[in-house]
């Protein structure tokens, strides 16, 4: 079942159907002060082929969401406090072998279908007929399959993400050897199945006999074979990250390597398996500016190419505005706004995206006149059922005290969670941003 | 290097205010050291020759991105590292600080007893690196630094009215009770209180440290504060709060400001002046309308057109620059930006070592290479193992591989057998010269062309 | 512009500070006592400690040298539980349980006496190394080297062999021996921390290098100096009753490793009590506190310190 691709927001075509949805996503955290409600109550969708950015400032929870993806998110301290982790996963093309063809419209990936429904739709898959799976309660083994291969991450310090004993090779080298077992044999020239002792090796499973066999002259020529196949693989890893000379890169070691360099090494690794979601958690912080730029323009690229859906972490308002089609913002474990980049910038709805946007030094700020918003991000240890957000906001009235606004839909997908634009379920005073209260 | 050195301003104009800080010709090289017995492999120049004037009351941001040598800079402004060559002078007058200029403006081995002798007197009292004793207490009185790490910056094992009042306490302005008044009427100045003086610094925000590292800065009322990335690591709400309270200061006390960061937009709503530094040297400097809507270097442009603007066109796709920073031991000849300027031309300092970083991104030829022989930057014989690699090379740089203002430059291109000898045109240094009164680049170009 | 944080009550100015050092000291302590470990050898070491102290009070020396175990040639090779003779007696009519508590009495003085010398030498030459930096640094960083090349326990050996055997001469012994691992700790910890920018800001504030020396490198660098020198007053007891077990020691010294080493012949006669119950205490006292000091090592650990 594919669906006639939509026009996107940003003019991007693509698929009405979501590649991932958090659903009431609830993460705490236990420490010697309390119960540290992280992440609250958060949903939203991240559309096929979208680069979805979310934006907070420190201690909002974009973090912690972004890792329990792929459920990175150490257990004890942290506590899986209700909600889920949505993942509607892809499937390798069967028409052009992942390669690219008019079918997969040159993504290589095709929609799966529900395997318990064929795609007519169940409660498994919310009725969407898309083969759908539950991140949060998937068990490891599974989890371990889709780490890499269908959703893959990079991180803001390429340095620490990197393993500095392993060559650029070896490190992506093991995404290969992990996920692409059976296309590594084929491609040299070997059968895939009977020999287990040489899908082992690939596979990096062999024990301490089959390494000793492995050596000998029979095995060692097809296990050069093999090795020579994930050469070729990595160097056209690197090659689309636009790194000059790979053969000589991937002999380097990380320490080797300049920031930007280490970035593109990472990118590679992440894209090597043509995954289906990319999560970047403020992966150009760490970098200068004009290595930035260049940074952001290949993730542009490549996903244009591959179409793989992004969510984009960062703190950054203005490198967002450039590089995502949606914005979510989030503030103390929340989403307190949704919608298209566009209408976010233009039309900011709740009074904190307000604040974050008038307080970036622009040309129009007079000098010690930024707004700032008042206070600090709040402790979120047993929060109050009030807004988050009351201290700080200067048109909060008594409803805002004491109940919780919840995100809902204004026009086309723009979403906030504010009394201002949806008023409360109780017959109350309203607020609005022609009364400033303090 | 030169004996001259660049004019910052040229002598007799400097009638407005009073000079805060002067750098005159400043040099920082770090030594490389190598093996079991450490011996000195080269240098690191951070710093390359920079001068400029900071004038009373004013703002000068500092710009460049990592390894452009701007903290090192602020290091040595503030007295923490002495230069190499060179140096810092603080609290000039308007006279003294022609006087100066014009001194330094005559080679050293021409110059006269009584210049020598004015000289040192000017350096005992007002060279940051050469202060007597007391003069070396009036500068540290005057000079503050607030850091970017504040957590780093106040010590972990002290009480807030400790770290504080650290700076009465040193210079002696006061003790006990009194003390701790002029540390709370600090803390009530930059927006804490009285109930902030006996915690750590760990029970604090990094905002409110942020606050605390200014408070002890404005403690003895100084005239210049180096703030160096005060707010990078900062979130965008509470760097606004800083950035409010540091222009509130400014009025409030005349204060001086040296702002290095690498945030654009930072700078452009804090600053004055601007200087850019690229790889240990000044590309450009002006007051901030001329670097931000008439920039004349094509550094300046690329900093400007890679930085996400708030205010500019979404679309509008960042300009991204080739290449990444050279090393620092072994800078560029001629204008050391031209290996990755778009807009480079045939004199602005082609030389060997751009051969040799092509060749490094050719695969195959650069392990057939044995040995390069310089005779000088611009021109050495390049040896190959293997003949073919020669020949690649040769055709390689008649080619349009490389850029074209390079092979105009490239005098001399010959080939005998296995070795390739190269020729290039010799250039000296690029200096920076007056675009319009105040606003300086070095670049070949009067106005730097926009980049395709 | 906005205070940041609800006020409290005024604080008086002494009070405040001694009030927010005493709540720190608090904490840590609270730490301590959560740990299971910990709190066993804190326990164990509160035991011996006071048996030390109260060593007069509990078992009266007869002879003019308490730290000599006394003879009483009417008694020897008493079993435990002969009345008078709780643990036993010795082959010189020694009293067992004399010289366990004596022995803890003598394990601290040599315990707090070496960590102490160890400590001071280790801090000024660490800290000259650290701080000054350059050739002196080479120099003393030499010296220390040769030192650790020679294993700890041969070393010890060695010089109380050459200067004969006496209590004071197995201080002299692991003293010798000790320091250089204080040296060594407290130059890293001076070099790491002296990059610090509040060293840098203290600078600029003018203040005088030995002031920062003392308010800012030193009291960052304490952590693990308190760490090694807990492990090190298990430590140097072990060492020091190998020591005396060779016979390095004074003969009838009231110290376990003689009394192990005296009891040894009886063993074979089926005489246990005479080195048992001594070689127990060593193996006690050094436990107690490693335990302690490894607890410490985990709590004082500036990753925990700074999320506290």
């Amino acid at each position: 079942m594919t669906l006639a691709p939509a026009p996107g927001p940003a003019g991007n075509a693509v698929a009405t159907d979501s590649v991932a949805s958090v659903v009431g996503l609830r993460i705490h955290f236990e420490s010697k002060a309390g119960r540290v409600y992280a992440v609250d109550g958060v949903d939203f969708d991240i559309r096929d082929g979208e680069t979805l950015g979310l934006v907070g400032e420190t201690g909002c929870g974009k973090s912690v969401t972004a890792r329990s993806f792929l459920r990175l998110v150490p257990m004890p301290p942290g506590i899986h406090a209700g909600g889920s982790v949505l993942f509607r996963p892809h499937q390798r093309c069967q028409h052009c072998s992942g390669a690219g063809c008019e079918v997969c419209e040159g993504t290589g990936r095709l929609p799966t279908s529900c395997s318990k429904c064929g795609g007519d739709g169940c409660p498994v898959c919310n009725g969407t007929g898309m083969e759908t799976i539950d991140l949060s309660t998937l068990p490891e083994k599974n989890l371990r399959e889709i780490r890499g291969d269908r959703i893959a991450m990079i991180f803001q310090d390429p340095a620490k993400a990197l393993n500095p004993a392993l060559t650029v090779r070896n490190q992506i080298a093991e995404v290969f050897y992990q996920h692409r077992t059976t296309d590594v044999l084929e491609r040299a020239g070997l059968d895939t199945s009977p020999n287990p002792l040489l899908r082992r090796h690939v596979a990096q499973r062999s024990r301490l006999l089959e390494r000793a066999l492995l050596a000998l002259p029979p095995l060692r020529s097809r296990r050069q074979k093999i090795e020579g196949v994930v050469d070729d693989m990595v160097a056209a890893a690197l090659a689309e990250t636009q790194i000059p000379n790979p053969i000589k890169v991937m002999e380097r070691y990380p320490h080797e390597l300049s920031g930007g360099m280490k970035q593109r090494v990472m990118i590679a690794q992440a894209l090597a398996c043509n995954p289906d979601l990319l999560i970047a958690d403020e992966p150009t912080t760490a970098l200068d500016v004009t290595v930035q730029a260049r940074i952001i323009e290949l993730i542009k690229q490549l996903q244009g190419r591959h179409k793989s859906a992004v969510l984009y972490i960062s703190h950054d308002l203005s490198l967002v505005r450039r590089v995502c089609d949606r914005v979510a913002v989030m503030y103390a474990g929340r989403i307190v706004e949704v919608g298209t980049t566009e209408e976010i910038f233009a039309n900011p709805l709740h009074p904190y995206t307000r604040g974050l946007l008038a307080a970036i030094p622009s040309r129009t700020h007079v000098r010690g006149q930024l707004v700032a918003i008042k206070g600090t991000v709040p402790e979120l240890i047993e929060p109050p059922p009030s807004c988050r957000f009351v201290e700080r906001c200067s048109y909060a009235v008594d409803v805002c005290a004491e109940i919780d606004p919840t995100l809902e839909g204004t026009e086309d997908g723009h979403e906030v969670a504010c009394f201002i634009h949806n008023p409360p379920s109780v017959a109350a005073e309203l607020p609005s941003f022609s009364r400033r209260t303090s | 290097m030169t004996a001259t050195v660049e004019p910052a301003e040229a002598p007799g104009t400097s009638l407005h205010g009073e000079i805060a800080i002067s750098v005159r010709d400043l040099h920082k090289h770090f030594p490389i050291r190598e093996g079991a017995l450490q011996r000195v492999a080269g240098h690191i120049r951070a710093i390359d020759g920079v001068s400029f004037d900071i004038r009373r009351g004013e703002t000068v941001g500092l710009v460049g991105e990592s390894g452009c040598g701007k903290t090192t800079l602020g290091r040595c402004v503030s007295g923490l590292t002495d230069p190499t060559v060179g140096g810092v002078y603080f609290d000039l007058s308007g006279q003294d600080h022609d006087r100066l200029d014009s001194i330094l403006a005559v080679p050293e081995a021409a110059r006269t007893e009584e210049m020598r002798r004015e000289l040192e007197t000017l350096e005992t009292s007002h060279r940051v690196d050469r202060l007597g004793k007391q003069e070396w207490l009036r500068y540290r009185r005057n000079c503050q630094v607030v850091f970017q790490d504040a957590f780093a910056s106040l010590n972990p094992r002290q009480l807030v009215r400790e770290i504080v009042g650290r700076p009465l306490k040193v210079h002696k302005e006061a003790s006990g009770d009194q003390l701790t008044e002029r540390v709370v009427e600090l803390l009530e100045r930059v927006g804490m209180g009285r109930q902030h003086l006996y915690r750590y610094p760990h029970q604090f925000s990094g905002g409110q440290r942020q606050r605390l590292s200014i408070a002890r800065a404005i403690a003895l009322d100084p005239e210049l504060i180096v703030l160096d990335e005060p707010t990078s690591a900062l979130d965008v709400s509470v760097q606004a709060q800083i950035l409010n309270l540091l222009n509130e200061l400014q009025r409030e006390l005349h204060l001086t400001f040296l702002f290095i960061t690498h945030d654009l937009s930072v700078v452009r709503h804090m600053a004055d002046r601007v200087v850019v530094m690229y790889l240990g040297k000044i590309s450009e400097r002006g007051t901030t309308g001329d670097i931000f809507d008439d920039a004349r270097h094509p550094y300046t442009h690329a900093l400007l057109r890679s930085s996400p603007d708030v205010d500019d066109d979404p679309e509008a796709a960042l300009v991204t620059l080739e290449g990444s920073v050279p090393d620092p031991a072994r800078p560029p000849q001629g204008c050391r930006f031209h290996t990755r300027c778009p807009v480079a031309t045939p004199i602005c300092g082609w030389e060997v070592d751009d051969v040799v970083r092509w060749l490094e991104d050719e695969p195959g030829m650069f392990d057939s290479l044995t040995d390069v022989a310089r005779h000088d930057e611009f021109t050495a014989e390049l040896h190959f193992s293997d003949e073919d690699a020669a020949g690649q090379l040769e055709a390689a740089l008649s080619s349009e591989k490389v850029p074209v203002e390079a092979r105009e430059a490239l005098i001399e291109l010959r080939r005998d057998g296995g070795t390739v000898q190269v020729s290039f045109q010799m250039v000296g240094e690029v200096e920076l010269t007056e675009r319009k009164p105040g606003h300086f680049a070095a670049c070949v170009h009067e106005r730097a062309p926009e980049a395709k | 512009m906005a205070v940041e944080t609800r006020p409290l009550e005024p604080a008086a100015p002494f009070a405040g500070a001694l009030r927010t050092r005493l709540r720190r000291f608090g904490e840590i302590s609270r730490e301590v006592l959560r740990n299971p470990t910990t709190l066993i050898g804190l326990i164990l070491i509160a035991a011996m400690i006071g048996m030390a102290i109260f060593a007069p009070l509990l078992i009266e020396p007869n002879t003019p040298n308490p730290y000599q175990m006394p003879r009483d040639w009417g008694a020897i090779n008493e079993p435990p539980g002969t009345p008078g003779h709780i643990l036993g007696t010795t082959q010189q009519g020694g009293d067992v349980l004399y010289g366990v508590i004596w022995g803890a009495r003598t394990s601290l003085r040599l315990s707090l006496i070496v960590v102490s010398i160890t400590v001071v030498i280790g801090l000024v030459v660490g800290s000259l190394a650290g701080f000054l930096g350059g050739k002196i640094d080479e120099f003393l960083m030499r010296l220390v080297d040769v030192f650790l090349s020679i294993p700890e326990l041969i070393f010890a050996l060695a010089i109380a062999a050459v200067l004969g055997p006496s209590f004071g001469n197995i201080i002299l012994a692991l003293a010798a021996v000790f320091w250089v691992k204080y040296a060594r700790i407290i130059r890293g910890q001076v070099i790491h921390i002296k990059q610090n920018e509040y060293v840098d800001a203290a600078r600029v504030i003018g203040d005088s290098k030995l002031r920062i020396y003392m308010k800012d490198v030193l009291p960052n660098s304490v952590t693990p100096v308190v760490v090694q020198a807990t492990l090190d007053m298990g430590n140097v007891v072990l060492i020091g009753a190998t020591l005396s077990f060779i016979g390095l020691a004074e003969a009838g010294l009231a110290e376990w490793g003689v009394l192990v080493s005296q009891g040894q012949a009886g063993i074979s006669a089926g005489r246990w009590w005479a080195s048992t119950f001594p070689g127990l205490m060593v193996f006690l006292w050094a436990l107690a506190f490693n335990l302690v000091g490894d607890g410490l090592r985990d709590i004082l650990d500036p990753r925990t310190e700074a999320k506290r």
